[in-house]
């Protein structure tokens, strides 16, 4: 989870001393992935039945 | 360290990274911090290297732990989906039972369908250019149920065969080929195509984005009621060689929870012909729009749109994160390393915004002002 340390004027690199090892796995952590689509899609299906069946 | 992990693209969006790999065409975003670890770590030649690299910076921390993180992180980037490999069917003829022809922009395509109900997939959203009468065809689809799987010929070759839940994917492949055919370009020519409604002031465009649901489409058959053209509406694509997005002529699908709100803004509503799609979906109604003055424009603005019939219409600036976590995982972006290229440096151009809209009269105030702001 991302850490809002800016109420107590800490910078990154003090947040990462002051939390040690918690902080470091963090600011490893803090990343997204993203995979766009293999191919070309209409909007998503919904679960409110197929209109094929 | 891993230097064969590395993504292959990066670009700096103010606190955030953006990296692109090319094993997996994945895009990932992280913080400064995060990046400056990254790149020690494919910058180092062995571990105590890294070690020693941390350590000067004065991190205090498990460094194996970090190791162990960051070495998870480049196998998940660069984790590839297994392809969906489409079946080797061939044609069957006997299967066209519906035909249908449809005429835009000079060029008339026919498709033959087996069912009314594999009908209901393409034909609603361009029933509008459906014609009676048989001019020179320049391409013959065909659509039909292969027992559970969904196929698309083109000229009696196979496009694309797909499960029949899937049936999106079917979708998706030949609004491709329509654009394709409309626009003279191989599918090799398109950079992408954004699941997004995309709306012109005749010199610039935005595109619009968000969750189904959200009222992108809503607002894109208000705003196109109000002086505004529609580019493309569910599928917004964009050409490598522009970066421009094109006329897609696809009609406005508009869910029947905003009927009421369109019912004195559009034309003619009530003789727009309703369609049950699904139990879910419910009723749709398919608003055809005319053709844009030109059929491509650059885009200025992506825009994520959430309506909520409670709040004041707010227009705020957007992180390059929030924008990608709902543009990417939707939207099908070339895996060539040119493309991704260009995309990266196409985001650079553009500006991001979150807007909230409840009002008709607000909402169309805010979109001129950030048109009239390019």
């Amino acid at each position: 989870m991302k850490k809002d340390n800016s109420t107590d004027k800490l910078t990154r690199k003090d947040a990462l001393k002051k939390m040690g090892k918690y902080a470091a796995l963090t600011a490893v952590g803090t990343f997204v992935i993203l995979n766009p689509l293999n191919a070309q899609a209409g909007s998503p299906p919904d679960p409110g039945g197929n209109p094929l069946d | 360290m891993n230097q064969d992990l590395a993504p292959t693209y990066q670009c700096q969006f103010g606190e955030f990274w953006l990296l692109w790999y090319s094993k997996s065409n994945n895009y990932s975003i992280v913080e400064h911090e995060f990046k400056s670890l990254l790149d020690h770590y494919l910058n180092a030649n062995s571990i105590d290297t890294f070690n020693s690299l941390i350590i000067e910076e004065d991190i205090v921390s498990d460094t194996a732990e970090i190791v162990k993180s960051l070495e998870l992180y480049l196998e998940n980037c660069n984790a590839t989906n297994k392809a969906y490999t489409t079946p080797k069917l061939k044609f069957d003829s006997s299967k066209s039972h519906i035909q249908a022809y449809y005429h835009f922009l000079d060029k008339t395509i026919e498709i033959n369908y087996d069912s009314n109900l594999v009908k209901k997939i393409i034909h609603p959203a361009i029933a509008y250019l459906e014609v009676s009468k048989k001019t020179k065809v320049q391409t013959v689809f065909d659509i039909y149920l292969d027992e559970d799987l969904l196929c698309l010929f083109k000229d009696k070759e196979l496009v694309t065969a797909v499960p029949k839940r899937d049936y999106h994917l079917l979708q998706g492949k030949f609004v491709m080929q329509l654009l394709s055919i409309v626009h003279g370009k191989q599918e090799s020519d398109w950079l992408g195509t954004f699941h997004g409604s995309t709306i012109s002031d005749s010199k610039n465009s935005i595109v619009f984005i968000g969750q189904s649901g959200k009222g992108k489409s809503t607002l894109c058959a208000i705003l196109s009621s109000h002086g505004f053209e529609l580019v493309a509406d569910d599928v917004s694509p964009v050409l490598s060689k522009k970066g421009h997005i094109y006329y897609n002529p696809s009609a406005i699908s508009i869910k029947e929870g905003a009927f009421n709100t369109l019912k004195p803004i559009v034309d003619h509503f009530d003789t727009i012909p309703t369609v049950l799609f699904n139990k879910t979906k419910g009723q749709l109604k398919y608003i055809p729009r005319d053709i844009p003055t030109l059929y491509s424009y650059p885009c200025k603005a992506i825009i994520k749109v959430n309506y909520d019939k409670d709040a004041d219409t707010t227009l705020e600036d957007l992180s390059v994160k929030e924008l990608l976590e709902t543009l990417i995982p939707d939207s099908w972006i070339s895996s060539e390393p040119h493309h991704a290229k260009q995309f990266l440096d196409w985001l650079k151009s553009i500006y991001f915004y979150k807007l909230t809209y409840s009002d008709t009269e607000s909402v169309i105030k805010k979109i001129t002002t950030v048109f009239k702001s390019f």
